[in-house]
């Protein structure tokens, strides 16, 4: 059975050799690739590769280890060789890149420059352990699994069930993924640039600045001699020695409304294009910039907002959290675990029509959604109405018995200690510390038994070996500690900068850079303010967890964990 | 610090060669080696793709034939050629399907939720009798050191299947990459048939 399948295929393949022929000799005006216009063939070609769908819009259909039938819907072929192509390692598992610029040369092992090339005795010189492909072979490859030696690929290979015209789509888009190295970078420099928002206040910026600005000049530094010894070092080394580059980094300001940002974006991207965006800051949503990354291209790395884009598709910034909407989302969750409550218990949200109260409102409205639970009541309230005992009141006899999650800062909470004067009180509270800000402890004692707050970051002494490790860092570039965390979380990024970097060596190419961020293992070590940071190909919020808390009874209280990191 | 990501073009002349030889392993060869091993499952109670609590020990000790992966939602290569198999499984099982019980684990539970597992399921076409699990960090790890699978760094992991031979403590531990056929034929004794 399998056999005839695999004649079948070779028919197809003939069939697909000759008809890419006839494309090259027609050789019209405009190129035709399987009878469509090359830029309609890339688009179906990366559908195919990304999605795993045919231009028919069916699923793709393959076979893996011989018997096991598998379709596009399940995974593509960017979920082993990466979106930008260069391949991917896992475990024991090699997956080759199966980009253009990779499979159209042969393999020999060590990419050498023609002046290497001269020093190298002919005898030294590796015979290629793999032949060119050819359009030809490509197809060969995807649809029976053999390579331009006649070596039979890994079964772990999907066979691909592909007519002449799919697969020749497909082999158009391979050959033009990742041809071309990306803008931003030249024989000397990466370039790279942040973004500062117009109401940002200096001394914010500069604790966004300072530490990526003391990274760079690290870098740049040369602590060995790198430029010398990409210029002369040794041919063996020269793979890794070639590709070091200097840093550069521009300051992009915003001035104006955010409506006229993606315009100056525009002006600053086309006067300076850059590799990628570091960091950033704004005290706006980061949505005009993060439509910017996506319009061109761009990563944007660890940028600080409390108002990021909350998408499952997006690929072009990764966030550190998905700030107040994560916060949002812990409460929900904590709330679905709680014994005491049944699930389909009334809730209520109350908060102010502004961003943060919003955010937070969105982020535990469609978790409970995705749970399956009712929607909460929600209570947006006017800026005119007071939060007072009437307002209490009013609230309680209404929602005697509903759970009461109250996204409100230290202004509106202070008579929050009211809600125990009535009859009836509610039989959970929930807050926000990070809006309650510094007045988290001062929480009234008659309500902290039943109120639980939600905190996105780590407690100081869980972090004392990586906070010491940051603040003396900073200490060290004279970098004086005005906002930590700030300071600790570009700590983080110009730390996780240059390994990034070199594992790209000379393959520029900006998704491949993400696809490296992507794979880095799970990190706590340098991160100060979150317990742990976590990575994988299309994960874009770095940090997954938020703790629930209750402020402990006494003169002296202090914040008590009441949950995992991760509340499932 | 360290990541995993490998630059194929990038590494020198040896590794490049051994790479090489992995990438084009012949069919001849065996894709997985089969061992049996006597197991302590953890008493620890996971969380479902339906957000249910579920006690790992109650479930795998069961009357059923037990096939357990782990595996993670954005895995690039090792787990949907383990799910696959897992899909394809209960394709060929038809409705006997559900006799069987499938677990998969994951071992990134920061990302993993229910709502992320259960959307990773329908993508497998699963079927009832297949269910996936996510944990707290503690009890994830605590599952994987019980079946000697435990990774530091999820891009390290193995391709794993074990299947829990009924009516004894012992488990099947396929070490590599098992076809529909292979996995198939495993029931067969795990049925005690």
């Amino acid at each position: 059975m399998m056999m005839r399948h695999l004649l079948s295929l070779t028919s197809f393949f003939l069939i697909s050799m000759l008809s890419a022929g006839f494309s090259a000799a027609a050789g019209g005006q405009e190129e035709l690739v399987a009878g469509l216009p090359s830029h309609e063939a890339l688009r179906l070609g990366k559908q195919m590769y990304r999605q795993g769908i045919l231009p028919s819009g069916e699923s793709m259909r393959a076979f893996v280890q011989q018997d096991i039938e598998v379709d596009g819907t399940m995974f593509s072929c960017q979920s082993c060789h990466v979106r930008s192509g260069m391949g991917s390692k896992e475990g024991t598992v090699i997956t080759p890149p199966t980009c253009g610029s990779w499979l159209y040369k042969p393999l020999v092992g060590a990419e050498m420059s023609a002046r290497s090339q001269e020093r190298v005795p002919a005898r030294l010189d590796p015979p290629p352990f793999r032949s060119a492909y050819t359009d030809a072979g490509v197809s060969r490859a995807i649809r029976l699994g053999k390579d331009p030696d006649d070596r039979v690929l890994d079964y772990v290979m999907p066979r691909y069930v592909l007519s002449s015209r799919e697969a020749e789509i497909l082999v158009y888009y391979l050959k033009h993924l990742s041809a071309a190295a990306s803008p931003g970078v030249d024989n000397t420099t990466i370039h790279f640039a942040t973004v500062v928002g117009p109401d940002v206040s200096l001394e914010d910026r500069q604790a966004m600045i300072g530490p990526l600005e003391a990274h760079i000049r690290d870098h740049n530094s040369q602590s060995r001699p790198e430029e010398q010894r990409a210029k002369t070092g040794p041919f063996y080394k020269e793979e890794k020695f070639a590709p070091y580059r200097r840093y550069s980094l521009s300051v992009w300001e915003l001035e104006g409304t955010a409506e006229t940002w993606p315009q100056q974006l525009d002006a600053y991207f086309l006067k300076e294009p850059v590799f990628a965006l570091l960091g950033g800051i704004t005290t706006d949503e980061w949505a005009p910039i993060h439509d910017f990354s996506e319009r061109n291209q761009i990563p944007s790395l660890f940028p600080l907002t409390d108002f990021p884009v909350i998408a499952d598709s997006d690929w072009y910034t990764l966030y550190f959290s998905k700030g107040y909407y994560q916060e949002g989302e812990a409460a929900a969750r904590f709330l679905r675990r709680a014994e005491a409550i049944p699930r389909d218990a009334s809730v209520v949200q109350v908060f102010r029509g502004e961003p943060r109260g919003r955010a937070l409102a969105e982020g535990f409205t469609a978790t409970r959604g995705k749970m399956d639970l009712p929607a909460a009541e929600d209570l947006e309230l006017p800026p005119d109405v007071e939060i007072d005992r009437f307002f209490w009141k009013s609230l309680l006899e209404r929602h005697g018995e509903a759970v009461l999650v109250l996204w409100l800062g230290p202004e509106d909470l202070v008579s929050i200690g009211e809600l125990v004067g009535f009859e009836s009180r509610p039989p959970m509270v929930f807050l926000s510390s990070t809006m309650l800000d510094g007045a988290v402890l001062s929480l009234p004692e008659a309500v902290r038994q039943f109120t639980y707050l939600t905190k996105p970051g780590s407690f100081p002494e869980d972090e004392v070996r990586s906070r010491m490790a940051t603040e003396r860092w900073l200490q060290a570039k004279k970098l004086p500690i005005t906002n930590f965390e700030i300071q600790a979380k570009m700590y983080f990024l110009g730390w996780t900068l240059s390994p990034m970097v070199k594992m790209m060596r000379d393959d520029f190419y900006r998704d491949y850079f993400f696809d490296i961020v992507d794979m880095m293992r799970d990190q706590y070590y340098a991160i100060a303010v979150y317990p742990r940071l976590s990575f994988g190909p299309g994960q874009r919020y770095a940090s997954k967890g938020c703790y629930i808390v209750q402020v402990s009874g006494g003169a002296e209280p202090k914040l008590e964990k009441r949950s995992t990191w991760v509340i499932h | 610090m360290r990541t995993d990501s490998v630059n194929l073009g990038n590494v020198g002349v040896i590794s490049i060669l051994i790479l090489a030889m992995g990438a084009f392993a012949a069919a001849e060869n065996a894709r997985f080696t089969r061992t049996v091993e006597t197991l302590e499952i953890p008493d620890v109670t996971l969380v479902d793709q339906e957000g249910e609590m579920v006690n790992l020990r109650a479930m795998v000790l069961g009357d059923k034939p037990v096939y357990l992966e782990f595996v993670f939602a954005t895995c690039t290569t090792i787990c949907p050629i383990l799910s696959a198999g897992f899909s394809s499984m209960q394709r060929k099982l038809g409705p006997k399907a559900h006799d069987v019980q499938l677990i998969s684990i994951t071992i990134d539970p920061e990302h993993d939720s229910p709502e992320v597992l259960a959307k990773y399921l329908l993508r497998y076409k699963a079927k009832p009798g297949w269910s996936f699990l996510t944990g707290t960090r503690e009890d994830i790890d605590l599952v994987m050191k019980s079946f000697d699978a435990y990774v530091a760094d999820k891009m390290s992991h193995r391709p794993l299947t074990f299947i829990h031979l009924r009516d004894k403590d012992q488990w099947v531990r396929l070490n590599g990459f098992a076809g529909s056929a292979d996995l198939l034929k495993e029931l067969h004794e795990a049925s005690g048939e």
